[in-house]
């Protein structure tokens, strides 16, 4: 199953030149390999690693998170909304799995 | 105790607690609780190549977090970092006593120096906002955590 991502825009339509708050809020447990299930037996650790933001075909923001990192995580970045253009956010955890999301940004 | 000793006597306490905290906040950072240096150390060396020595703390580093978290298992971070966005490349947070002391790293180009995620902290400890500029420096802000309930367990 695909990791799941929202992203959101704040202010979601911002003017040209003000600040606009990315949030990405991806949907995984982020199991950090110190927690023991039921039977006192260690869950493997199984967290997002990986995460790229691009915008128009170019990297603007990666991040590695650790097993540190909450479940169902939050990342949010701050920039200049100065044009138009598409957001794309991937993640990738542990045991391979991949998420993506594209996201539009609109300038009002 | 009647009112008047009582108001008297917390009074002396509150105003000792004032003069504690300037005085330990004078000697440099040592007052943090749950500091574990040795620990933040094998993370630094781990994911940078650096120690506890190469960070200098910088008022251009601001890094809010809560002085007490409800659980450890979901504490907000907020970074933001009062330089020019093209001068800092990377932001890296620790946090003293977790098992593994890296909590994420960040890498910008060409949004606003500014990262904010929610993290899990093991015990109270601070919770360190590492800057890597352009030019090679290492920037700090700390913050101590008290925690009640643990994140990683």
């Amino acid at each position: 199953m695909a990791i799941n991502i929202l992203v959101r825009f704040n202010p979601a339509r911002p003017k040209a030149g003000e600040e606009v708050r990315i949030q990405i809020v991806a949907q995984h447990a982020m199991e950090p390999g110190t927690r023991r299930d039921a039977g006192g037996n260690l869950i493997p650790a199984n967290y997002i690693n990986e995460v790229g933001v691009v915008l128009d075909g170019q990297v603007i923001a990666q991040v590695r998170p650790g097993p540190g990192t909450s479940a169902n995580p939050l990342f949010a970045f701050k920039m200049r909304a100065s044009k138009a253009g598409q957001i794309k956010v991937t993640c990738k955890d542990l045991n391979g799995q991949t998420g993506e999301r594209t996201a539009e940004l609109v300038l009002a | 105790m009647d009112r008047r000793r009582f108001l008297k006597a917390s009074a002396g306490a509150v105003a000792g607690a004032v003069l504690a905290s300037q005085l330990t906040s004078g000697l440099a950072q040592s007052a943090l609780e749950g500091e574990d240096l040795a620990n933040l150390e094998k993370g630094l060396q781990a994911t940078l190549k650096r120690g506890v020595r190469d960070l200098t703390a910088s008022r251009d580093v601001r890094l809010v977090a809560p002085s007490i978290a409800e659980s450890g298992a979901n504490v907000p971070v907020e970074i933001e970092v009062n330089l020019p966005a093209d001068q800092v490349k990377a932001i890296h947070c620790f946090c003293d006593k977790n098992a593994n002391p890296l909590l994420f790293s960040t890498t910008l180009a060409g949004v606003l120096p500014y990262y904010a995620t929610r993290v899990r902290v093991a015990e109270t400890a601070p919770v360190r906002a590492v800057i890597e500029t352009k030019d090679g420096r290492f920037l700090m802000a700390s913050q101590s955590v008290r925690v009640t309930v643990g994140g990683c367990g």
